[in-house]
């Protein structure tokens, strides 16, 4: 008994510090607040321990977590009444599995973010790193604020494409942020 | 463009926002396991209270198998206790005939502090049910008395079978027996190897929790186990003794979460005898408790303007940390704060006001403004307001900033170090190459996490500030000591020089005491020419008090960062008013005209009032005012011929041609007739000057109505009245939540001189308060 309690433990342990962070990356992408996020990638887990999980591969550990973060999500959302889509949610589920680990991904786009020059740069910088509204931005840039609607979404499209075609090696720490952080520094 | 398609981009494009918000935005998972990992030990161990066998088994497979096991186990114990039984009963006999020799090395132990008879009463307790153990767990499990009956294993069952033997002392109460049981479990943990410390009754407590928590229904082999890993925090003090079961159980867990988790805190740092104490059951436990410190604030009472009394003496004080605390407590806790929590000052300060800016040499421009008050309409309130001057971001000099970062145990928590770290992040990426940082950190001891590095090398900065984790206990004096240390080694001559400490407040090792470190700090500032600025943190053990004590001292100024958007306003959005100190040591003194002033009372400040004679006083420190900031001090005047609401003074004797300042109907006039109101009068020193400069304003009172005043002063008064609210204010006079409201509504999207309102939404957001405390207050 001992034994396999503190394996399981020791597992928890591991399985929580390895995926933790693409589990709450993933809610934010269907739609989590922050704060539901928090909650929801903890009753994730918890869900997990309380199933007789067993881990595989890596690819396979987190398709299962996504899974079950995914109904955490859907489960929330109607005890809160509100309305599933899960269409999008299947279609999201696509577009996440598709893409090449978030290590690798953020990576690439802090690679991508250094090609970027002039109003693209400042828009970028403005609307995530400063906060400021597109009519602060549009004010900074003389542009209409449609216009840096439209710029911000241009932009990321490049940044897509350039992702896609410098995708970067993945990573195996989920934590060790810092560095890949301050590369794609702007 | 098909619709799936078009689905499939916007998703896309949500991905990479997602990656933009993290990257650039600083949007970063949060570090979730502490509290997945307390949650789920708390998951074990309310299954195994439930308690049967199979409910505990890990898979439902197995469930079959380990019934029959348990079985099997169960029988042989039986066997064990027949086998045991003669050998216990004729060791016990020798014991009893010599006194000397034990049965078990438990009893031996016990011999030393227990009568025997007390022994006796200990071990008789009624006959239980063992469901299974195995040879290891009899070894070292703890015994009946500190596991629930149910999971008591084989020395359960020996200690029973010894205990049913001395007839003389089973007829004891079970009451008896129950209180006596703690001692029981006190032996036990010496015979299982885990005594650390000598412990009194109350450690055998702790030690069941502990391991019959975690260790489920099954048995004790888990719960062993866990104890034998989680060996170190058995450092139980009085407090913990004092906690319901599962508490104890998460002291020995990492931490996260907000305010349970930092209970745990306690057992996983604590380093050394004599510390568990003081970090125990006090600190952070959440708002409100005696966790968070603050400084009894004692209200300035109205005073009669006659003689000396009508000059009023205070310090500036540009800190704005007790809004952000208050706003933590109302929208986050969802409770009023204490009232000793409410700086008035401070929440008037928060905001920024339309003052223009100097034109001369003087560092800063003074505007005073006077109108009816709107919670006693026949008083007059004035507002006194000062701009510092504006020094343009690009424009500001070169920075030697030294960050001295609380990483103690205490700061392990997502509205602490990661908000600090994320904070000092948004501050670096201001910085340039004219700017040098180093990162000092404290814990248990002090250490230099970064040297000091060019601001532009962004990356190795940043990198640093990533690297910080939380653990240890509070060494927070000797970090001063270093990081002024290092401020002192890369001084700039004429450029800003300046601590930024970071901390929740909690320092236990060390330099403690708020006075000592008061008197390190200012005389830091003193010696050195470095200023210093305090970041506060987190709730559950926040030292309010001394942080704003030592900002004071310390040439500096103190902000509570309750989020990520107050750490941008703090440290990006204002960060030149932040880190450039455009005067310092500057003092208001104000005199009231007793031919238009019966009596006078200054909101807030109470913390910052001097003497009068200490105006003059060059020695005397006061508050600094930042590049561009705002100061506004409201008095509310009692107009000659009114009553004033102050104490009585009887008649004085002795002072020959003077009449007594007393309270009642206002005083005769004592100088000659003159139409001004009050003359204020502002001393202040350059930033690396020791000598003051006095400035004087004689104003009048045009005698304007509260309609007739300007915006900013309607809203600093409507940010008195909620402050007054707040603290239950004996002068909030007919102020209610709705005429806050009412007031503050009025004004708060009123574009002043062309200015877009309220550009940053802090206004709007003071609304969200005031509604939130008339909720919580019931009105």
């Amino acid at each position: 008994m001992s034994a396999v309690s503190e394996q399981t433990q020791v597992d928890l342990a591991s399985l929580v510090h390895k995926h933790q962070a693409n589990v709450w990356r993933y809610l934010r992408f269907l739609g989590a607040t922050a704060a539901d996020a928090d909650d929801l990638t903890q009753e994730t887990f918890l869900a997990v321990s309380r199933s007789s999980f067993q881990q595989r591969s890596d690819k396979q550990t987190a398709s299962y977590l996504r899974t079950v973060a995914r109904n955490q999500l859907l489960q929330a959302r109607r005890r809160e009444g509100r309305e599933i889509n899960t269409v999008e949610l299947t279609a999201a589920e696509q577009v996440w599995a598709a893409a090449p680990d978030m290590d690798g991904y953020l990576t690439a786009l802090g690679n991508c973010l250094k090609k970027l020059d002039g109003r693209a740069t400042t828009a970028i910088n403005r609307f995530y790193r400063d906060k400021h509204s597109r009519t602060e931005i549009a004010a900074e840039l003389d542009m209409k604020p449609e216009g840096i609607k439209t710029l911000l979404r241009r932009t990321r499209k490049i940044l897509r494409t350039c992702i896609e075609k410098n995708p970067a090696p993945p990573k195996n720490n989920n934590h060790d942020l810092t560095n890949r952080r301050a590369s794609g520094d702007l | 463009m098909s619709t799936e398609n078009q689905n499939t981009n916007d998703l896309h494009d949500r991905l990479v926002d997602q990656a933009l918000q993290e990257i650039v935005g600083d949007e970063t998972p949060p570090d979730l396991s502490g509290k997945i990992l307390a949650a789920a030990n708390t998951q074990t161990e309310k299954l195994s209270t439930q308690a049967t066998g199979d409910e505990t088994m890990i898979a439902n497979h197995e469930k079959g198998r380990k019934r029959w096991v348990m079985l099997a186990v169960a029988a042989s114990l039986l066997m064990a206790v027949g086998l045991i039984l003669p050998s216990v009963q004729s060791s016990r006999k020798a014991a009893q005939g010599s006194k000397t020799t034990s049965v078990n090395t438990k009893e031996q132990n016990k011999k030393s502090t227990e009568k025997p008879t007390d022994h006796l009463q200990l071990m008789v307790k009624p006959q239980v049910i063992s469901e299974g153990d195995s040879s290891e767990g009899r070894d070292q499990l703890a015994p009946a008395a500190q596991h629930p009956k149910s999971q008591m294993g084989l020395q359960g069952l020996i200690n029973e079978a010894y205990a049913a033997t001395p007839p003389a002392e089973t007829s004891e109460s079970s009451t008896t027996i129950y209180e006596l049981g703690d001692s029981k479990g006190e032996s036990s943990s010496e015979q299982s190897g885990l005594r650390r410390t000598g412990r009194t009754t109350k450690d055998g407590r702790l030690n069941r929790n502990a391991s019959g928590g975690v260790g489920g229904g099954g048995g004790g082999d888990f719960g062993v186990e866990t104890l034998r890993a989680l060996e170190p925090p058995i450092i139980s003090t009085d407090t913990f003794e004092q906690r319901p079961q599962r508490r104890e159980k998460w002291a020995y867990v990492d931490l996260g979460g907000p305010s349970k988790p930092e209970r745990r805190l306690p057992a996983i740092i604590i380093e050394s005898e004599g510390e568990e104490e003081r970090l125990g059951i006090e600190k952070g436990s959440g708002p409100g408790t005696s966790g968070d410190q603050y400084t009894r604030i004692h209200e300035n009472p109205f005073i009669v303007a006659a003689g000396e009394a009508a000059v009023s003496t205070f310090s500036i004080d540009v800190d704005t940390a007790s809004y952000a605390n208050v706003r933590q407590f109302l929208m986050q806790a969802g409770r009023l704060p204490p009232p000793d929590a409410v700086r008035i000052e401070e929440l008037i300060n928060y905001f920024d006001y339309n003052y223009s800016g100097p034109t001369g040499e003087v560092p800063f421009a003074s505007h005073v403004e006077v109108a009816a008050c709107p919670w006693h309409p026949e008083h007059r309130l004035v507002r006194i307001g000062i701009k510092g001057r504006d020094i343009q971001r690009e424009s500001r000099p070169q920075s030697n900033l030294v960050f001295l970062i609380d990483v103690s145990g205490s700061m392990n928590n997502p509205a602490k170090l990661p908000l600090l770290v994320s904070g000092m992040k948004l501050l670096t990426r201001e910085l340039g190459e004219n700017d040098r940082v180093a990162i000092v950190v404290y814990a248990s001891s002090e250490g230099l996490a970064l040297p000091s590095t060019r601001g532009d090398k962004q990356d190795t900065i940043l990198a640093a500030l990533g690297n910080l984790r939380a653990g240890g206990s509070t060494a927070g004096g000797a970090g001063i000591q270093l990081a002024y240390q290092v401020a002192q080694d890369h001084f700039i001559e004429g450029g800003v020089n300046r601590v930024i400490l970071a901390t929740d407040g909690d320092f236990n090792v060390g330099t403690t005491s708020t006075a000592e470190l008061e008197r390190m700090a200012e005389a830091k500032a003193k010696e050195t020419g470095i200023f210093l600025t305090v970041l506060g943190f987190g709730r559950g053990n926040l030292n309010d008090a001394m942080m704003e004590a030592i900002s004071g001292k310390g040439n500096g100024n103190y902000h509570y960062v309750d989020n990520q958007t107050e750490a941008r306003k703090v440290l990006v959005e204002e960060m030149v008013g932040t880190l450039i100190t455009i005067a310092k040591d500057v003092k208001i003194q104000v005199e009231f005209n007793p031919a238009q002033v019966a009596g006078y009372r200054l909101i807030g400040y109470e913390n910052r009032m001097l003497r009068t004679e200490d105006f003059n006083d060059d020695k005397k420190d006061a508050g600094e005012i930042g590049a561009g900031h705002t100061v506004t001090a409201l008095y509310e005047i009692v107009p000659a011929g009114k009553s004033v609401d102050a104490g009585s003074v009887d008649p004085l004797k002795y002072q020959p041609g003077e009449k007594p300042a007393s309270a009642g109907l206002a005083n005769e006039k004592s100088g000659p007739a003159s139409d001004e109101l009050l003359t204020l009068k502002i001393r202040y020193k350059k930033p690396d000057g020791d000598k003051s400069t006095k400035l004087e304003f004689p104003i009048n009172d045009n005698g304007n109505s509260f309609a007739e005043a300007t915006p900013d002063f309607k809203f600093a008064a409507a940010v008195a009245s909620f402050g007054m609210l707040l603290r239950n204010s004996e002068h909030r006079g007919e102020t209610s939540y709705d005429a806050v409201l009412e007031i503050a509504e009025s004004v708060v999207y009123m574009p002043v001189s062309g200015r877009e309102p309220d550009p940053h939404g802090y206004r709007a957001e003071f609304l969200k308060l005031v509604q939130q405390a008339k909720n919580l207050a019931g009105e």
